[in-house]
């Protein structure tokens, strides 16, 4: 599809980086004002390149009255930005937000969308985004999946392929995910990082932080410099974003049973010894049956998904399930095509 | 333990439901007899936000102590005031656990550490760093837990409490019960910086959001805060995102409302209904020993009410008493 002026959308989770991890970890909280200043700087940045409008996701958090307080000084001070409407749909201040905002960002045809937030909130729109490449920013606690960057790189990436300076094939990279299936797909979700199995039994706050109640890891890919519950496999075997295969990891539930401890930040800061058992690639396309009876499933940091004894759980890794703007490939594009020369 | 996939025990589990249970027909029945006229002053009910109280207080001994809002019946219960005295002290009766000159907005039990109700917003906040000081003077490992609403977390004495109790690293702890309204204003009309976790970051000390409807995400999310504040890690912030079944006081016509918010609140986010479902669902608890406590809060309520209308009032001659506490 081919418009005049681009659009791209942006989904910023307000309450990314707002969990128990702060009192048990340290880990770090982005404040609402800056996530508001990351947005701005997003669309000065989308403008000066020629993107021309933007749609953001709503929220009931403070983001987007203090954005809009923000769009009225720069206007005042004719500064340029694009044209910015907010999705109208009634907010939930759930996840169902960010699920129904991509898929509305999708109908109205956006080329691509940047995501301010952490592993679940990129997962969120991951299982929504279809063919819609993500570009995606820390806004979280663990963020293995987005990568550290300045938004406005980011955004001048994202320009150049909306703007139809960069085609798919440059700009674009393809992305593992891991299904999770419970009863033959009677429940069914993705981890584009990590699925970990528990042995706790509910979601309550959600995070997972005791070593002792882990019992397996299933991994789409495992990067030594990330930290969360993917950095025991990053520390054990890195694999690649681009290697076919992921990586599946059995826990010793004890510790006499263990071939050794590794000890890996699970969280900003929280070194712990894992006690591992065993590991082995995750090949694509085939099924995985988890052996724990019962317990929790958490998907990218989070506990999401319960399962009692009877119930059947499956974890399977699919390649190419998403795609995702290759910020570093297109920057460098851009500079030898020349494509930031006016 | 084997087979039970809760991090409370069976007992514990039925304590916790209890609670919420007490609450929240408590509530109900104000509801009822406030608007039949029997009830003097103004109730703000608690109905809706039972997994807060509960599932913080479940920590908690009666040295611990807690400053309680104008909407303090249920953070009563669940620091084990008496039922029948908090019902004849919203009747205004003698025996109630003020005497009845207190009423509901000020019902107090040190006893329980339980350090009152209290109609002046934001003013619970300097009681728990007051509270949290003698607590750290003790080093019992007590804690003090102050209460706020969202609208009441714009209030001066709040924001100086966060201050003092980063500086002197209390063990206080502040829970905003985040309903998505001060009185009648939406929150996103009345706060500039709508994240209460940002507030805290801005004292330098940790906040956290927690589903206020889900008990067990309270509980566990207030275990490690309160674990934190006993061990000399000092005060969190703690905000409970919860739904208000009642309007600001009762007879409030809730005109603020959208359509169809107040039955979505009932339908969907309703923390006993959710506590109900997941301990029922677990084959620890079966529906009949739910049932059972239902039953029997149900007669605990109208052995209160019963108590409280047959209680006198208070007399001339009450009226220069019980004035200052005696050490």
């Amino acid at each position: 599809m081919s418009t005049l002026a681009p659009s791209v959308g942006i989904i910023a989770n307000p309450v990314s980086a707002r969990d128990i991890r702060r009192v048990i970890a340290n880990a770090s909280n982005l404040q609402t004002a800056d996530r508001v200043n990351i947005v701005l700087r997003l669309l000065s940045t989308l403008s000066e390149l020629g993107v021309g409008k933007v749609f953001m996701m709503p929220d009931k958090s403070g983001m987007r009255p203090l954005l809009s307080r923000q769009l009225n000084r720069e206007s005042q001070l004719g500064h340029g930005f694009p044209e910015v409407e907010y999705l109208d749909f009634p907010v939930t201040s759930t996840v169902e937000d960010t699920f129904r905002a991509t898929r509305l960002m999708r109908e109205a045809g956006v080329k691509a969308m940047i995501v301010l937030g952490g592993d679940g909130t990129h997962r969120a729109v991951a299982r929504e985004c279809g063919d819609i490449p993500i570009a995606g920013l820390s806004t979280g606690t663990n963020n293995a999946f987005p990568e550290m960057r300045e938004p406005t790189l980011t955004a001048m990436a994202v320009a150049l392929y909306a703007t139809g300076k960069l085609s798919r094939a440059e700009a674009l990279s393809g992305n593992k995910v891991i299904e999770i299936s419970i009863n033959h797909g009677e429940r069914k979700d993705i981890a584009i990082v990590d699925a970990v199995i528990s042995h706790e039994r509910v979601i309550g706050a959600r995070a997972l932080w005791r070593p002792e109640s882990l019992n397996a890891l299933y991994l789409t890919f495992a990067d030594p410099e990330v930290i969360g519950l993917s950095a025991i496999g990053g520390l054990l075997q890195p694999t690649s974003r681009e290697s076919p295969d992921g990586l599946m990891i059995e826990l010793a539930s004890d510790p006499a049973k263990a071939q050794f401890n590794l000890r890996a930040p699970i969280a900003p800061g929280m070194m712990r010894d894992i006690p591992i058992a065993n590991w082995a690639p995750l090949k694509a396309g085939v099924d995985y049956p988890v052996a724990l009876d019962a317990g929790v499933v958490a998907l990218d940091g989070e506990r999401e998904m319960t399962f009692k004894p009877g119930e059947h759980v499956n974890v399977s890794l699919v390649s190419q399930a998403f795609f995702t703007v290759d910020v570093t490939r297109c920057l460098q594009l851009g500079a030898v095509n020349g494509l930031f020369r006016f | 333990m084997a087979g039970n996939p809760f991090p409370l025990n069976k007992g514990q589990l039925l304590e916790a439901y209890r609670t919420m249970k007490t609450i929240r027909e408590f509530e109900e029945r104000l509801h009822v007899d406030f608007g039949r006229g029997d009830i003097p002053g103004f109730v703000h009910l608690y109905a809706g936000e039972e997994a807060s109280a509960t599932g913080i207080m479940a920590h908690l001994g009666d040295g611990d102590r807690i400053a309680s809002t104008h909407r303090g019946h249920g953070h009563c219960i669940a620091k084990g005031v008496d039922i029948v005295a908090m019902m004849k002290e919203i009747y205004g009766r003698k025996g109630g656990s003020c005497n009845g000159k207190g009423g509901s907005m000020h019902i107090a039990d040190l006893s329980k550490g339980m350090m009152g109700a209290n109609g002046i917003l934001g003013a619970g906040a300097p009681l728990a760093c007051g509270a949290a000081l003698a607590a750290k003077l003790r080093k019992k490992g007590e804690v003090a837990i102050t209460f706020v609403g969202d609208g009441a977390s714009n209030q001066g004495t709040f924001l100086e409490s966060l201050n003092l109790a980063a500086v002197w690293n209390l063990p206080t702890i502040f829970v905003v019960e985040n309903n998505g309204y001060a009185e009648s204003t939406s929150r996103d009309y009345g706060t500039a910086v709508d994240s209460y976790v940002d507030r805290a970051a801005g004292f330098g000390m940790p906040g956290v959001t927690v589903d206020g409807t889900d008990f067990f995400a309270v509980y566990e999310a207030a275990g490690e805060i309160i674990r934190r504040a006993r061990e000399g890690g000092g005060p969190t912030l703690l905000e409970c995102k919860m739904v208000r079944f009642h309007g600001h006081f009762e007879g409030d016509a809730q005109t603020y409302r959208g359509p169809g918010e107040n039955e979505e609140n009932r339908n969907n986010k309703d923390c006993l209904k959710k506590f109900s479902a997941e301990v029922a669902g677990s084959g620890v608890i079966t529906i009949d020993e739910l049932k059972a406590i239902d039953a029997d809060v149900m007669l605990q309520i109208e052995h209160a009410v019963v108590e409280a209308k047959a209680a006198p009032f208070p007399t001339l001659a009450d009226l220069t008493t019980d004035v200052y506490i005696k050490y």
